[in-house]
């Protein structure tokens, strides 16, 4: 019996193989033409209607196009598959026409050209049974039919129900599927969009909807590269939770067109995706050279990076303000809550200058309103932010009517309807996801407990904390609230219409929701600009929510790269326009 | 040899108890030691901030601005609160169930009687249909209840196998790995320090029930349990005030055990984000934010000092009377 | 004996089974939540205008997601229909969610994740691939080096207290802690930067040559597995030394030892046969962990493997996953229990007498 022999031959076999391999496999990726780029998730389903995560979005940007897309650089949607932004023409006054024109050299991968057929198909398939369709056919409901021209078959009407300004925009960003891939047999065609739109969700089975909603539905789980596309990459290889590879087509139709338009531009020949969750993780594989990109880098590591020479010698660091603001709501239904008073009270509690000094680390901005700081047309700076004073908010809550009392029951009371007693006590709920909200609640609750306010923190799950948010179960939360500049429909979020959906915090104003629905349907620029200046005051001025700061983009990247164009729309950067310089060397 | 060992080495066992001593004597006077901060209040202006440097913040600071002392003592004390009951009711509950299913087996008998009303009650509480079987069941116990006491007979009995429920249970527990249960379990309802101790009782109780069933069946075979059984005592006096004690010996031993594997286990899902809320200090949470800051040296060692200390404590203690005896 | 094993192994298949049932009804109980996280966040600002979403159209959207989810049909056999008629019992039929679901695992079917759309099978046996390597490896390694050390420190030289003293202090390390050291002292620019910091071959490319291959993903192995190995040796060594130990101490050692054989023969050829036996029961508890992957180390490594797959699938609630991944650990107990009774079997000839 000579087993310990062989536990030493087989240590000392490992360990020699370790050791002998540590430089050979540590040799960078000798492909240079590849950006390696960190996801923090799988993107889990590439299904353009569904669309659960960042890196899904960022996929299916890679593989499909939509109408109408974002241009980063100029903040503004530029026609992508369409040929130029749409013609309007409205009809009465709740009709709106608008007309589009494909580009005439849009073709899919198998060579078909990109039809107005397929625009519809796509529409139609949004609300096909069967499908994960739920969430987006909500957003196109508007749109009531699709008039292709007979003449020409690139060109094409879309009907839609409403004249709001920003359906233009969104009646082109949705991305555009292939009939002939999904739906040889034209099933869909027997039915018109509107048919599908009415069709109650307690109709009978319909074998050929069936058979589309499968053949979809497979599509999405068989081999990388089955999702039949007009975009510049193509999936070759999807590693679930691992890496993501794309290539970027041989021959792309839209390398056709001089000057190819910033939309369509698709710079590098290999995309990587490195699913990363860790975010020390990725920092580490930054810096050793296994990643290029690393966007939404977390503020820690973020700055961590920018003080070390070492890594400023092989990085590039970018920010940009976002669109994404850290906001503190109160639920107006609750009796404590429902006066102005006690909410403005209670927004002098948090210490957002502190906060965004503490979290961000010198990035990200304050804020008075919910819209961006960025947005100068918008944005009303003649309204000063709220002060963390403390002072201030003992005297407003007097105001309200509450008076402190002390002892070991002592607090903040007030009467209430007939002999009640109101006690200010709150239940912050935020989402146990991200740091930021549990830091946010710390210090609210540790400045409420000098002003003697008991405050008890409900971290929560996030399925649990948006039925919580919904349900009115809370009395402060703290999330964050995303925006964009194209759109400035407030009636989701702070109209009386939205109680119940979209408006956790329940406030609910005439005055407020004339103000929100003049802004949906200001036709002018500067209209706009001056209704919106007015709604930030009111809404500062009635306070069913404090946005503390917006939060910034941050991305470090390899020095050697060029063209991120780090921007505050999402996802913060484009993937698609990055460029290795070649005169530097590789890291 | 093992006295000789254990009376040459006092040092690590009288260094063990010294720790834990300190760690709860932390625990109990959390609230009244003069800290120059409380771990639920984040100071924004010094983050991640070294020890010794001039903001007060003698062991620094965590990326949040949480005192990393404070956090060290209060953190004691969610230790202490926390796991030590969790692992206290576990050896019970564990000592009861596998005591009971050790000493009984698949045999332990029920009287009719008591089946029937249980049954009953049960449909009642369940509220299946036909309350009137609820009602029979009921009314049949009583009978059979009423007809052995007229006839003068015991009542006529049924077997229950505690053995098999026991240990079923207790298997069924097992197949899924602790982690992924709490994990599951936890990631859902978001707990609270009640919650959580729950469910560390829930997940823990196996262990101790099995070493307990182990220990009974060698129990009930010992001659004094043999003569209590023969004075004529009723069972359950015999298996309660005889048998269990001497079974639950094993406890004995296995306790700090236990309590090391519930810091352990607490630590990890505070780690990995589920578990506590953030108002509540936790070595393992602290531990955590490492990874946020991983040159912050002193946000890793002195919990890891605190928590590695703890456990090897427990162990060490664990251990002696295993080697006396 | 077989009936033993046979019996034993019918029991804890009914108990799996039971277990993934509960599991299965308890999670399809409401499926409400896991429709919610596929809902959209109705509180963000709509980025492509559209009509304001009302609380009907969104309690709509959560209707048609649970549909699709399959909340159309009752959950089981019996039901009791809310309010209406408290006390009436309904019996459904085969046409219900537990039915459909059983037929399907019958079959070897257990559904499609919520999230993904992807088969569940086909995420377990990626998981697994991933998985098994590292968990079987770690084990591997975990058992044949205590048992190498236990031999070494029973034979009782200089170095045993030492020894003992260090396993114990590992054995009080957590296994999170023990990967943050690794990750940070042997994966940083900062520190030593010997090893890739994530995953399993993200560097590979498809035309590389075998050896590079290999290498590559046993450079991408070594930290996950020694931080796992690090945490299993301490309790295993700890336990076979005691049980060693404690043999040596009995008769038949001394009985040997006064026939002259030397200290390491007496270990080899007596006393280590018979302290195996509580070794046996720890090595087959792990099989079980095996397969359910070590949550910590993916996590810590960004290994996309079982034990990350069924935690995530639990935070999102993705149940199919969920109940499939108890079903798969569940198996793995059944076959650690064949197993040990096997292993007793060859290890412990007495056990062979009285069956």
């Amino acid at each position: 019996m000579s087993r310990p022999k062989h536990h030493f031959l087989i240590i000392t076999l490992l360990f020699t193989a370790v050791i002998s391999c540590l430089q050979g496999c540590k040799s960078k990726d000798s492909q240079a033409e590849a950006i390696r780029i960190r996801w923090a998730h799988d993107p889990e389903t590439l299904d353009p209607m569904q669309q659960p995560n960042p890196a899904a979005f960022d996929a299916n940007n890679l593989l499909a196009l939509s109408l109408l897309q974002v241009d980063a650089p100029k903040h503004a949607y530029a026609p992508a598959l369409a040929e130029s932004l749409p013609s309007v023409q409205l009809v009465g006054d709740s009709l709106m026409r608008l007309n589009y024109r494909i580009r005439p050299a849009a073709t899919w991968d198998d060579g078909r050209p990109v039809q107005a057929r397929d625009v519809e198909f796509s529409l139609k398939l949004m609300f096909c049974p069967g499908l994960p369709n739920e969430n987006i056919r909500n957003h196109y409901r508007f749109v009531q039919a699709v008039l292709a021209d007979p003449k020409s078959p690139q060109h094409f009407t879309m009907v839609c129900q409403g004249q709001a300004p920003e359906y233009v925009h969104a009646s082109g960003d949705f991305f555009v599927q292939s009939e002939a891939a999904i739906d040889p047999q034209g099933e869909l065609r027997r039915y018109s969009l509107a048919e599908l739109q009415r069709r109650a969700a307690a109709a009978p089975a319909d074998s050929g909807l069936q058979a589309v909603a499968h053949r979809y539905l497979a599509m999405g789980t068989t081999a990388p590269g089955a999702w039949p596309g007009c975009g510049p990459y193509q999936l070759t290889q999807w590693k679930k939770d691992r890496y993501l590879r794309f290539r970027r087509k041989a021959k792309w139709w839209a390398d056709q067109l001089q000057p190819v338009p910033f939309v369509l531009r698709a710079q590098p020949k290999q995309l990587d995706f490195a699913i990363i969750p860790d975010a020390a993780t990725a920092t580490l594989a930054l810096r050793s050279g296994e990643l290029d990109v690393y966007p939404h880098i977390p503020a820690r590591e973020f700055a961590r990076l920018r003080t070390s020479t070492a890594a400023r010698a092989e990085l590039r660091f970018y920010t940009a303000l976002s669109h994404d603001v850290v906001t503190a709501g109160f639920n107006t239904r609750r009796p404590v809550l429902a006066d102005a008073l006690t909410r403005q009270a209670l927004s002098r509690c948090f210490d957002a200058a502190a906060l965004l000094r503490a979290t961000q680390l010198g990035d990200g901005q304050r804020t008075v309103g919910i819209i961006s700081p960025s947005d100068r047309i918008n944005y009303n700076d003649s309204l000063p932010l709220i002060p963390f004073d403390l002072k201030a908010a003992a005297g407003l809550l007097r105001q309200a009517g509450w008076r402190r009392t002390t002892g070991p029951a002592g607090g903040w009371y007030r009467p209430g309807p007939r002999t009640t007693q109101q006690h200010l006590q709150l239940r912050v709920r935020y989402r146990t996801s991200e740091e930021i909200y549990a830091t946010v609640a710390l210090q609210f609750r540790a400045a409420a407990a000098e002003l003697g306010i008991p405050v008890l923190l409900q971290p929560t799950e996030a399925g649990a904390f948006s039925q919580a948010l919904q349900e009115g179960d809370f009395d402060v939360y703290v999330r964050m609230l995303k925006g964009n500049p194209f759109v400035f429909n407030f009636i989701p979020i702070l109209h009386t219409l939205g109680v119940g959906a979209g408006n956790a915090t329940g406030h609910s104003s005439p005055v407020a929701d004339r103000l929100i629905e003049a802004i949906a349907k200001a036709d002018s620029d500067s209209r706009r600009a001056q209704l919106l200046r007015r709604f930030q005051a009111l809404m500062q001025q009635e306070a069913p929510l404090v946005p503390l700061f917006f939060l910034p983009t941050r991305v470090a990247a390899g020095r050697g790269l060029t063209g991120l164009h780090v921007n505050s729309l999402k996802p913060g950067y484009t993937a698609a326009t990055i460029e290795r310089a070649t005169n530097t060397p590789l890291p | 040899m093992a006295r000789l060992g254990s009376a040459s080495h006092p040092w690590p066992h009288r260094a063990a108890c010294g720790w834990l001593a300190l760690v709860a004597l932390a625990a109990l006077l959390a609230g009244v030691l003069p800290l120059p901060y409380l771990p639920g209040v984040p100071d924004l202006a010094h983050v991640a901030q070294p020890p010794g440097t001039a903001s007060g913040h003698w062991l620094g600071t965590d990326p949040q601005g949480r005192d990393v002392l404070s956090v060290l003592v209060f953190g004691a004390r969610t230790a202490v609160l926390l796991t030590l009951p969790a692992a206290v009711l576990s050896a019970l509950l564990g000592a009861l169930a596998g005591g009971a299913a050790g000493f009984w087996g698949n045999k332990a008998r029920l009287p009719v009687p008591y089946w029937l009303l249980a049954a009953s009650g049960a449909w009642w509480a369940l509220r299946l249909p036909m309350p009137g079987v609820a009602l029979a069941l009921a009314a049949g116990g009583l009978g059979v209840a009423a007809l052995a006491r007229l006839q003068q007979r015991a009542f006529p009995t049924w077997p229950v196998p505690i053995n098999a429920v026991v240990m079923g249970t207790a298997t069924t527990l097992d197949t899924i790995p602790r982690l992924i249960l709490v994990v599951a379990v936890a990631a859902g309802a978001g707990l609270s320090s009640g919650a959580l101790l729950g469910l560390l009782t829930l997940t823990a109780w196996p262990h101790p029930a099995r070493l307990v069933r182990a220990q009974m069946l060698r129990t009930r075979e010992l001659p004094f349990v043999e003569a209590a059984h023969a004075a004529g005592l009723p069972a359950f006096r015999v298996w309660f005030r005889h048998a269990l004690p001497h079974a639950s010996q094993p406890l004995r031993t296995a306790m700090p055990l236990s309590v090391a594997g519930l810091l352990g286990l607490e630590s990890t899902l505070s780690f990995l984000g589920v578990g506590l809320s953030p108002e509540v200090a936790s070595w393992g949470r602290l531990l955590g934010t490492v990874r946020e800051e991983p040159t912050a040296w002193w946000l890793f060692f002195l919990p890891g000092i605190c928590l590695t200390f703890t456990i090897i404590s427990l162990i060490q203690l664990s251990r002696r009377p295993s080697v006396s005896a | 004996m077989s009936w033993l094993v046979l019996w034993r192994l019918a029991r804890t298949g009914l108990a799996v089974w039971a277990l993934a049932s509960g599991v299965f009804l308890l999670s399809h109980h409401d499926l409400g939540v896991a429709a919610r996280l596929a809902a959209p966040d109705a509180a963000d600002l709509p980025l492509s205008g559209g009509a304001p979403t009302t609380a009907a159209q969104q309690q709509a959207t959560i209707l048609a997601i649970r549909q699709r989810l399959g909340a159309g049909l009752p959950l089981f056999y019996v039901s009791r229909p809310p309010a209406a008629h408290p006390r009436q019992w309904h019996w459904n039929g085969r046409r219900n969610q537990y039915h459909r679901w059983a037929t399907a695992l019958l079959h070897g079917n257990l559904g499609t994740s919520f999230r993904t759309g992807r088969a569940v099978t086909a995420q377990l046996g990626q998981a697994l691939a991933l998985t098994l390597p590292l968990t079987g490896t770690a084990a591997v390694l975990a058992v044949l080096a205590a048992i190498f050390l236990a031999r070494r420190l029973a034979a009782g030289p200089w170095w045993q207290r030492p020894v003992r003293a260090a396993l114990a202090a590992l054995h009080a390390l957590p296994l999170f802690l023990v990967a943050l050291v690794l990750l940070l002292l042997l994966a940083n620019p900062e520190a030593l930067d010997w090893f890739p910091a994530y995953g399993f071959d993200q560097a590979l490319e498809a035309d590389s040559g075998f050896w590079t291959r290999v290498t590559t993903y046993a450079l991408h192995l070594a930290l996950p597995v020694t931080a796992l190995v690090i945490t299993a040796l301490p309790e295993l060594t700890l336990q076979l030394d005691a049980a060693l130990r404690h043999e040596l101490r009995t008769d038949y050692a001394t009985t040997a030892r006064a026939k002259g054989l030397a200290e390491k023969a007496v270990i080899r050829h007596h006393a280590f046969r018979n302290a195996l036996l509580p070794t046996l029961t720890q090595v087959a508890e792990l099989l079980p962990a095996l397969v359910a992957g070590a949550v910590v180390v993916e996590v810590v490594f960004a290994l996309p493997g079982m034990g990350s797959l069924l935690a995530t699938a639990a935070a999102a609630r993705d149940y199919p996953v969920l109940v499939g991944g108890v079903l798969l650990t569940g198996t793995a107990r059944l076959l650690a229990l064949l197993l040990a009774d096997l292993l007793y079997f060859w290890a412990d000839p007495r056990i062979r007498w009285h069956a």
